[in-house]
């Protein structure tokens, strides 16, 4: 039989709260931990749990005692005949979760506080790894990704529910250092576990994601009917969009500032290619639909290019709107080498059950990042719900018959709350629409108050990491309902990997110390100190001196001697 | 050092001791073994004895005020009724702070025994005080501390401070500790009320 480890108090705050009174000599009562108490439902004795939100002492010694760093406060209360151990004593607020209901998977409250005396018992290990998760650890549809924090480290397993997260949406928020980028490689482990097999393409701005590529090689990753993890990464040399796959909104984002008469242009030139030539156009075919609307319209697309330097030199024969419009597409197309008229990234290589793509985005420009992703995005979507709706067979290039896990880093890049970038819509359309499809993306963003409200609240799953900024923290608070005040109030004080998790994978929100990767971690920030040190200790310093030295000047001999009198 | 005999008592630990006069005992006390602070033994024979406190003094004087011409001078009541001249004397006030029991039990507390009219009440050494308050660690203990300041005599904090200063020159081993207490007991007995 268990120990009690304190007594109930009376009711707390909220209706759902109470609190207990408890000496904590063994220091067991941690922020977080989980306590029961027992009570009878339906005639039949269970334990009720319940979450520690805060302690507070009710026995403090006074100021003066504490007067002298020296000496110890206990040394002076026994002087004056109070020689207990350990005198403290606690109150200790606890936000009630319920009992458990296996049939329900979830926690019902009895709404009936403890009585006034009634024992308070420290929920065992066995018993949280219980009720905490719904999945056993190696399950289909598991993700173990570390253990409870207020427990020894391996205690009680934290398994958060892998079907919730690539159904109804994921979010990993966190201040810059704190270990997202970390957790995030830990869930794509478990993604890709023999037990799991999942599609996931990790959207990655920063290439920080390609040694999740030793997954391959991992023996824990592997299973005995041969599976092993595929990580495919894609360069940002190899990021292919095709043109055709390009909507109106996108194109007028790629050309910001035009006038009202370009627009007008474009949008005539986008809807004739799209008439002719239906979902697959060229560039140059765009720009002859383009010019169609000038005085000079030219039809054979081969000859656009020697057209192109011809328009610029006799601007004064061509409609001066299309000029310019053309000037500005011309420069869109050819600076970047993301575009291009029949390649794109095929969906099929993509996504593919057990394979993991990393699309590395960090030498591409920001606003074509958000192109990138918003036309990646917009054929997933399309192409599963051609998939469920019978629309795309086998062979098509939007036949796509498994779901799909895209997760996201930066997001608030992709979504952000002060404007309405091109990736905005397509990620609403997702986090509403993708779970009927089997669509599911995970946000990763270090600023949650920059990311947008509708976006962050409507990620089911929350894996919060320690945030300081006032302001992250509101938006956490405002867009994250699961998470009660008590664990909010936790995040500054969190250190570096741990979580507090939340939402639907989860029975009830609890904080988390992440596991260690079984891949190495791609994030790690550059020692510049030691880079610096080793520059002098490897002699390239000298090394340098000599190659530049006969840049040297020589000495100019007589020079000011012109003013000089002596 | 004998100093007196209880007179009467207020309360169960509050006595008044009526000093020792020139013809009662042989060697009159030096007002030094009743002043302020000093420790003292209330015990009859073959009893424990109760531990307790000077801290305060009265003195009594039934001639002050009887400003009026006198039948007989000084010199001649000396000699015709000396009880009269007795009536001047002088009292302190005792708190009982804890007992010493014959096999040497020392406690800090309410003595459980009350002490009887006439008990003796001689004052402590240096050393008895010494080991009144050991705490059989090397230091010491004032387990009669916050009975002291509960008593309600408007000078309880400066009988405490007092108290402390004799045992910080008593246990050097045990200063720290005693220093720490006398100087919160020092504000708030010293600075706190002129604030």
């Amino acid at each position: 039989m268990a120990q009690p480890i304190g007594t109930t108090k009376g009711p707390g705050e909220a209706a759902h709260e109470f609190t207990f009174i408890t000496p904590d000599r063994d220091e067991a009562v941690k922020a977080g931990e989980f306590v029961y108490y027992e009570a009878a439902v339906d005639g039949q004795v269970r334990p009720v749990l319940g979450r520690v939100g805060g302690r507070r002492p009710v026995r403090l010694y006074p100021d003066a005692f504490l007067a002298d760093p020296a000496v110890p406060p206990e040394a002076v209360a026994g002087m004056v005949g109070y020689v207990e151990e350990q005198p403290e004593l606690f109150e200790v607020a606890v936000t009630t979760l319920g009992y458990y209901d296996a049939s329900l998977h979830d926690f019902v409250n009895p709404r009936l506080p403890p009585r006034p005396g009634c024992p308070i018992y420290i929920a065992g290990d066995e018993m949280l790894a219980q009720v905490l998760n719904r999945l056993r650890q190696g399950e289909v549809g598991s993700a173990h990704v570390g253990t409870l924090l207020s427990r020894p480290a391996g205690a009680v397993p934290v398994v958060v529910d892998a079907r919730a997260i690539t159904s109804t949406h994921l979010a990993i928020i966190a201040s810059t250092g704190a270990g997202k980028s970390y957790l995030a490689g830990v869930l794509v482990e478990e993604l890709m576990a023999p037990h799991n097999r999942a599609a996931v393409l990790v959207i990655d701005p920063h290439a920080e994601y390609d040694t999740l590529v030793e997954m391959q090689a991992a023996p824990e990753l592997r299973a005995g009917d041969g599976y092993r993890p595929e990580v495919h990464i894609i360069r940002p040399g190899d990021v292919k969009v095709r043109v055709s796959s390009l909507t109106l909104a996108d194109l007028r984002y790629l050309l910001p500032n035009l006038t009202e008469k370009m627009h007008y242009r474009l949008g005539q030139a986008y809807r004739a290619v799209q008439h002719r030539f239906g979902q697959k156009w060229t560039r140059g075919q765009f720009k002859v639909a383009l010019r169609a609307g000038s005085g000079r319209p030219v039809t054979d697309p081969r000859a656009d290019e020697e057209l192109d330097d011809m328009a610029v030199d006799s601007e004064q024969d061509e409609d001066s709107t299309v000029g310019a419009l053309l000037w500005r597409v011309n420069q869109l197309f050819e600076q970047s080498h993301i575009f291009h008229d029949y390649e794109s990234l095929p969906l099929a290589d993509l996504f593919r059950p057990g394979r993991c793509t990393v699309l590395q985005l960090n030498e591409v420009d920001a606003r074509e990042q958000q192109v990138v992703v918003a036309t990646l995005l917009r054929r997933l979507l399309q192409a599963r719900m051609d998939t469920e709706k019978g629309k795309a067979a086998v062979g098509d290039e939007s036949y796509l018959p498994y779901p799909a896990f895209v997760l996201i880093e930066e997001a608030h890049n992709f979504a952000p709350a002060s404007a309405d970038v091109i990736t905005s819509q397509i990620l609403k359309t997702i986090l509403s629409e993708g779970r009927k499809f089997g669509v599911a993306v995970g946000l990763i963003s270090q600023r949650p108050g920059r990311l947008d409200a509708d976006v962050l609240s409507q990620c089911m799953t929350q894996f919060i990491l320690r945030i300081v900024n006032p302001m992250d923290q509101a938006r956490v608070a405002e867009s994250v309902e699961s998470v009660g005040r008590d664990l909010l109030a936790e995040l500054p004080a969190l250190s570096k990997g741990q979580a507090i998790i939340a939402g639907a994978a989860v029975n009830t929100p609890l904080l988390c110390r992440v596991r260690r990767r079984i891949t190495p971690h791609g994030a790690e920030d550059p020692d510049a100190p030691s880079r610096w040190q080793e520059w002098f200790a490897t002699g390239q310093d000298s090394g340098r001196e000599r190659d530049l030295s006969f840049l040297l000047q020589p000495e100019r001999r007589n020079r000011g001697k012109l003013f000089k009198t002596e | 050092m004998q100093i007196g005999k209880i007179a009467r008592s207020s309360s169960h630990i509050d006595y008044l001791c009526q000093v020792y006069q020139p013809g009662e005992v042989e060697q009159v006390p030096d007002p030094r073994e009743y002043a302020f602070g000093r420790f003292v033994r209330l015990a009859a024979a073959e009893s424990p004895g109760v531990i307790g406190i000077v801290y305060d003094t009265v003195l009594m004087n039934p001639d002050f005020g009887t400003l009026g011409p006198r039948l007989s001078p000084a010199s001649d009541l000396a000699v015709f009724s000396p009880d009269y001249l007795n009536e001047k004397v002088t009292l302190v006030g005792i708190v009982a702070i804890g007992t010493w029991a014959t096999d040497g039990a020392i406690e800090h507390g309410v003595p459980p025994l009350a002490v009887r009219v006439d008990t003796p009440v001689e004052s402590l050494s240096a050393t008895e005080v010494l080991a009144f308050h050991a705490d059989g660690r090397g230091g010491v203990r004032l387990g009669y501390a916050p009975l002291l300041l509960a008593h309600g005599s408007p000078l309880a904090r400066q009988l405490l401070l007092r108290t402390i200063e004799q045992l910080e020159a008593l246990c050097p081993a045990a200063r720290p500790q005693l220093r720490v207490l006398r100087t919160g007991l020092a504000w708030r007995a010293g600075v706190e009320p002129l604030a």
